[in-house]
């Protein structure tokens, strides 16, 4: 498999929200071992300890946790945890940006609801 | 932290040209190096000098040995995949295994036969039969038996596709790192490679010019992409090189205020091809 890495981010945090995403689509369940620092290293021609780095920092946001001897496993409850983290981030950082498109563009509440109401 | 590597004063003279010139570094256990330079930087007479192949100057300590005079028994502890394939073409796999065993004290044969069962390569074949791809593999399943602290690798890819490139990578990674083991590889190739590397030493005309972690490139040097008429502010703050890139300037600076130069672009890390380049350059403003 091959993904471009973005420069404007350390690997080791863009690895760490592909896992997240996981956890979030479903594709890594809760209870679930995760793949091996080797496995993750080798695939996507990462050095371990980057991958290493990147889990350290889900397992510090209480949403891996390491089993002796069997490797990190996604924590129960973790993708509600996660899905409050990114509702909470969308609220503070992205929402005032599209508020402010939106002044900019001068739409008004209902145009808004009518677009919804249209897409559903 | 154990040093595996610790050269002080390296320097290696051939008639009037320095080759390597008064050179230092360290290489720590559990680490994956990579040695980076131009063609007739020094790389490979680094690596000699390191496997005790030829003689040097200054201080050069590996495993606690010095190479030139305790080559034989460094072998025991250090494999070399060099970028010529010197298997004699003549010899099948099996008689090469063989060879092996007889030849190394510590050649674990089943770790090798592991490996090759996991390759398109038969006990049978003679090494003239094989693709380049699989000779390079047939030297991992060499590799793999011998349990070395140190791999030497020099330009281990060079010559095969793709898809064998990326294969060798992985299979060392799956198959032959872990934290007692340390790698240094050499590589033109650097863009492949860049994020397996925990350490990088730069090598230019003999001198170095960089020795850095990877981790930490990111902290030390800023990309800041611009657009022209913000040139020449930017360049006040000293940048190691710049190049132009249709109507934007791309500069990478060392050690700078990030705060600065926020607001004349956009800041990113520099990829480690654009560093190299970089530090080259900015080298030869001093």
């Amino acid at each position: 498999m091959d993904i471009q890495w973005r420069e404007d981010q350390p690997i080791y945090l863009q690895l760490r929200d592909r896992v997240k995403g996981m956890i979030l689509d479903g594709s890594l369940p809760e209870g679930e071992i995760l793949p091996s620092v080797r496995q993750v290293a080798s695939q996507f021609q990462l050095n371990p300890i980057t991958v290493m780095k990147s889990y350290q920092t889900l397992v510090d946001d209480g949403i891996v946790e390491k089993k002796r001897g069997i490797g990190m496993y996604c924590l129960e409850g973790a993708r509600n945890k996660l899905l409050e983290q990114e509702k909470l981030q969308f609220i503070t950082e992205e929402w005032p940006r599209i508020v402010k498109q939106i002044r900019q563009l001068g739409i008004k509440p209902e145009e808004l609801l009518r677009a919804l109401e249209s897409e559903e | 932290m154990s040093v595996l590597v610790k050269a002080k004063g390296l320097t290696k003279k051939y008639g009037r040209l320095y080759a390597v010139d008064d050179v230092d570094f360290e290489i720590n256990a559990g680490r994956i190096v990579g040695l980076v330079g131009p063609n007739g930087a020094g790389k490979s007479t680094i690596l000699k000098t390191i496997l005790g192949l030829t003689g040097c100057t200054g201080d050069l300590h590996v495993l606690d040995k010095i190479p030139r005079r305790d080559r034989v028994s460094l072998m025991r502890d250090i494999s070399y995949i060099a970028d010529v394939a010197a298997l004699p073409g003549w010899i099948r796999v099996d008689q090469l295994l063989t060879v092996m065993r007889n030849t190394h004290p510590a050649f674990d044969q089943g770790k090798s036969m592991e490996f090759l069962s996991g390759t398109d390569i038969h006990k049978s074949q003679r090494v003239r039969q094989l693709s380049k791809g699989m000779k390079t593999q047939l030297h991992l399943a060499l590799v793999m038996g011998v349990n070395a602290k140190l791999l030497v690798l020099d330009e281990p890819t060079l010559g095969l596709d793709i898809i064998y490139r990326k294969k060798f990578y992985s299979q060392l990674l799956n198959e032959y790192f872990d934290e007692d083991r340390t790698i240094l590889v050499t590589t033109h190739q650097i863009e492949e490679i860049e994020h397996i590397l925990t350490d990088v030493l730069f090598i230019d005309r003999g001198k170095l010019i960089l020795d850095m972690p990877t981790d930490d490139i990111a902290s030390h040097f800023t990309q800041l992409t611009l657009d022209q008429h913000k040139a020449e502010q930017a360049r006040l703050l000293q940048p190691l090189n710049e190049v132009g890139q249709l109507n934007k300037v791309v500069m990478v600076f060392r050690d700078a205020d990030k705060s600065r130069l926020q607001a004349l672009g956009q800041l990113s890390t520099p990829r480690l091809a654009d560093l190299f380049v970089a530090c080259i350059e900015g080298a030869d403003h001093d």
